[in-house]
């Protein structure tokens, strides 16, 4: 472990679970529908259900999604915050079968109309795993520049992801695929060590088969 | 540079002739790839952060809950009356873990160290030291690296999470930590840091995590100044030339296994301990009642 994950980070408390992750969850998650929120649903799970209230989890879910990070000392008063930027904010309980006691599923609509739906869960020490976009099982921290691809489950597409990498020189961490069921909608996730140009995702973007393209910078936040 | 053990770092420090702390930061340069400005002002600002919550405490705060707020208040108040027992050191620096917790509790920016539950002991003792002798800001900032390699041993071999191992990965981590900072700051040398560190860890081993309602209050905040103290006396301990009869590496691999055999009912969950006493069924009752 890091020693600035011994002494550290600064953060908001009372809990690095229940509040820095919980903000980092709804951070990310921004980041991921690409624009400031107007309407938020949060449904909590497990503890973050049970505990949520007096550990700030909720403030800290919309702080999170108004760009705040989990050091920003505005997060207690952010659910006011959301309602003065005109915000809507809306809290419920999740129905989810077996996940992590810290989670929550957030479906949310962006200003320009962008919708996306998402299971968060705070794994501990203020990390993080993002473990459903719109349906679709993933897996990743948030941690790494991210890429997510969705697509038409057909041949090709991940040769297509790869060699526009490879032409951009930017090497792969961890790579996961995943679909509905065959000739459906399949995503990719990929991790990486280096950031990835705006003319790639633009390329991506273009092309045939590919529906969505998601990039997660987290070089921003910090 | 790299350590997997509290040996491991003694024997680097002898190998190179590096202090300690020298080692730490050596350590974190190579392993995240940053030049010893970025590592040391990173450090630095931590400790800087420490200083403005210290300074941020409101003892007019209460947590949402309601079961905590102005006990830091309290012992300030007290420790001005001259009637604290202890120097006027470990005085404050009790005042300063209370103050430091409640403020955690009440969602105020802190430190973690190594935990947001935990994150009053070091402040309070390395504050405290700079307010009371004249010690400069690069030692404090050296106290520190000390205290962070004293915890990334910890949380190698052993946790530093109560849903891992209890409050003794989180609080006695902690205490472990500050002790060997403070021996530092007093200046002893390597082997009394570590011996401070391993004295501090073995007075916790085996405490429960069962905090009241799931939150990071009670027993949380108070035992924050049992932390404290017990970094303290571990310190002065060491400084007596008094050896700790296990090995520090030795008593971070108990810990672990205590962890391990510990049950799940006082790891966090609230299941068990103080979470489940009549008093604590009260306390929450009250809360939802409101």
């Amino acid at each position: 472990m890091a020693i600035f994950d011994i002494i550290g980070p600064v953060m908001v408390g009372p809990s690095s679970s229940h509040t820095a992750g919980a903000c980092r969850i709804g951070y990310i998650a921004r980041k991921l529908l690409g624009e400031d929120p107007k309407e938020i649903r949060a449904n909590l799970y497990g503890s973050f259900l049970t505990t949520g209230t007096g550990h700030g989890t909720d403030r800290a879910i919309v702080a999170g999604l108004l760009g705040m990070k989990p050091d920003d000392m505005r997060i207690p008063r952010s659910i006011e915050i959301a309602k003065e930027r005109g915000v809507k904010v809306l809290f419920g309980e999740a129905k989810l079968k077996e996940a992590h006691p810290n989670s929550v599923q957030l479906t949310l609509t962006g200003n320009s109309g962008n919708t996306m739906e998402l299971i968060g869960q705070s794994i501990g020490g203020g990390r993080i795993n993002i473990a459903e976009i719109d349906g679709i099982a993933t897996n990743f921290s948030g941690e790494y520049p991210t890429l997510i691809v969705n697509n038409e489950d057909k041949p090709g597409l991940v040769a297509q992801v790869a060699s526009m990498l490879s032409n951009q020189g930017v090497n792969v961490a961890t790579m996961q695929l995943y679909r509905n069921q065959r000739d459906g909608m399949a995503v990719m996730v990929l991790e990486c060590d280096q950031q990835i140009p705006r003319s790639g995702i633009e390329k991506l973007r273009a092309s045939e088969g590919v529906t969505k393209v998601t990039y997660l910078n987290p070089e921003d936040e910090k | 540079m790299v350590y997997h053990s509290i040996l491991d770092i003694l024997k680097l420090c002898k190998d190179t002739n590096l202090s300690f702390w020298e080692v730490i930061l050596q350590a974190d340069m190579e392993s995240r790839k940053v030049t010893r400005e970025e590592s040391y002002h990173t450090m630095e600002s931590m400790y800087t952060a420490m200083r403005q919550a210290d300074q941020n405490y409101d003892k007019n705060l209460r947590s949402s809950s309601g079961m905590s707020g102005g006990d830091g208040e309290k012992m300030r108040a007290f420790n001005e009356s001259g009637k604290n027992l202890c120097s006027d050191f470990t005085a404050l620096a009790m005042e300063k873990a209370l103050k430091m917790a409640e403020s955690n509790a009440c969602m105020r920016r802190i430190v973690a160290a190594p935990t947001a539950g935990s994150c009053g002991v070091i402040p309070a003792v390395f504050l405290s030291y700079e307010d009371m002798f004249e010690s400069t800001r690069d030692e404090i900032v050296h106290a520190l690296f000390i205290a962070a390699g004293i915890g990334a041993v910890i949380a190698e071999n052993a946790s530093i999470a109560g849903a891992f191992g209890g409050c003794q990965a989180e609080i006695g981590s902690a205490s472990a930590m500050a002790a060997a900072g403070l021996v530092y700051l007093q200046g002893g040398d390597e082997n009394q840091m570590v011996q401070a560190a391993s004295l501090a860890l073995k007075n916790m081993l085996g405490l429960a995590c069962d905090p009241v309602g799931g939150l990071v209050e009670v027993p949380c905040i108070k035992r924050n100044v049992a932390g404290t103290v017990n970094a303290i006396s571990s310190a002065q301990l060491a400084m007596a030339g008094i050896q700790s009869a296990i090995s520090p590496d030795d008593v971070i691999d108990s810990m672990y296994r205590i962890g391990n055999i510990m049950p799940y009912a006082l790891k966090e969950t609230s299941e068990g301990g103080l979470a489940t006493s009549e008093s604590a069924r009260k306390l929450c009752q009250k809360k939802t009642g409101e």
